[in-house]
């Protein structure tokens, strides 16, 4: 983000950029830089919250004016940590059953999955261009054959981790997101195909494939799963 | 909250410490009119395009175009790194593409207007496949009328 920064600058438009690691962004020196505390993935730190994203926006927008770069500004206002979740179980019963399928899975959350669109007017599932049972069909492929291009793959599990996440966020008991995102690794066929898959794509020939094994597939967060096997 | 790396939980202030990050030259930060004067674009790094555009690759270091009335119901995500949290964008776009807080910034009279365009890079890029990209895009940001760039990173 930092290196946008130096490039625009210096092509003649003044930039103003938020920070999230303020290591990196002391490393790279870019002109202007608010440093806040959010979350990854959340730069505008509240979703859902306008007044409190437009003084984060604000605050960043009010950076332009100053020449005294390259600078970080510290942002003052901090987002409460969530509270802990111990105990919370997800209402819904998707406890995978020995005669299961990841296929009846991703069946089962559709109805939850349009119950979330109704609620938000939207979708951010659709980078793959494929329907849900087609991104399920194309992991299940993965996982029984032989494996796909590593970009097919990669947006097919993104759009089913979207599609995942989104039918969460309309169960009864949602709960938080981080609870959502533990009942996705610990109690779907979904995450285990992932965790099983792993290690097929580590161990192909593809360049591509070991990208998207051993980087781009299983956050960092939850790669200590892999090694219980 | 998050504060330092130092106070992160250890595998993701690891995951980040690992990250390389380029060193550059000191750019001298330009001086310009009054904020209530500018005309701002938004530039994020999150891998964000309008369904249908190319998704982002491992590499890539190009951008895609966001006109400003693009709905929220056409924005998705591509981005490569699978270590940051995508339920906020999921429940609010906002919270990653403050396309709507810019624009009542600019109701306001905080800033003078908002670009007719915005754009989204994809922040795992290598800085040199960006830079002739980025080049590009200032010449566009130009043309635009824009006089400022808000960076947008997730």
């Amino acid at each position: 983000m930092g290196a946008l920064g130096h490039f625009l600058e210096r092509q003649g438009i003044p930039t103003a950029g938020i920070s999230l690691v303020r290591e990196h962004t002391e490393t790279v020196r870019p002109p202007r830089a608010l440093w806040v505390t959010f979350e990854l993935g959340r730069p505008l730190g509240i979703p859902d919250d306008p007044d409190f994203q437009r003084r984060v926006l604000r605050a960043t927008a009010e950076l332009l004016e100053r020449t005294d770069g390259p600078l970080i500004a510290d942002y003052p206002e901090e987002v409460a940590g969530e509270a802990d979740f111990t105990g919370w179980a997800c209402p819904i019963n998707l406890a995978p059953t020995s005669v299961d399928s990841l296929l009846a899975e991703i069946d089962r959350l559709a109805t939850w999955h349009d119950r979330a669109i109704a609620a938000t007017g939207r979708t951010t599932v659709g980078v793959s261009g494929l329907d849900m049972p087609a991104a399920g069909r194309l992991l299940t492929q993965a996982l029984e054959g032989e494996l796909p291009p590593a970009q097919a793959l990669k947006e097919a599990v993104d759009d089913l981790r979207a599609y995942y996440l989104e039918a969460a966020s309309a169960f009864p008991d949602a709960g938080t997101p981080a609870m959502r995102k533990a009942w996705l690794w610990d109690e779907t066929l979904f995450g285990k195909a992932l965790l099983t898959v792993q290690p097929k794509l580590a161990a192909s020939g593809d360049p591509q494939h070991r990208i998207l094994g051993n980087l781009t597939l299983i956050p960092a967060t939850e790669r200590h799963r892999l090694a219980k096997g | 909250m998050v504060k330092r790396l130092s106070d992160m939980p250890e595998v993701e202030a690891n995951h980040l410490r690992r990250i390389e990050c380029p060193t550059y030259d000191d750019t001298p930060a330009l001086a310009g009119k009054p904020l209530k004067e500018r005309r701002v674009a938004l530039i994020s790094t999150a891998g964000l395009h309008k369904r249908g555009d190319r998704p982002f690759q491992p590499g890539d270091g190009s951008y895609r175009v966001i006109p400003a009335e693009t709905p929220a119901r056409d924005l998705v995500m591509s981005h490569i790194s699978v270590n940051f949290d995508r339920t906020g964008f999921q429940q609010d776009h906002n919270v990653v593409f403050p396309i709507d807080r810019l624009r009542e910034l600019a109701a306001e009279g905080v800033v003078g207007s908002m670009a007719s365009v915005h754009y989204s890079f994809m922040g795992a890029f290598p800085p040199a496949a960006a830079e002739p990209h980025a080049r590009h895009l200032a010449g566009l940001l130009k043309q635009d009328g824009a006089d400022a760039a808000l960076l947008v990173p997730v």
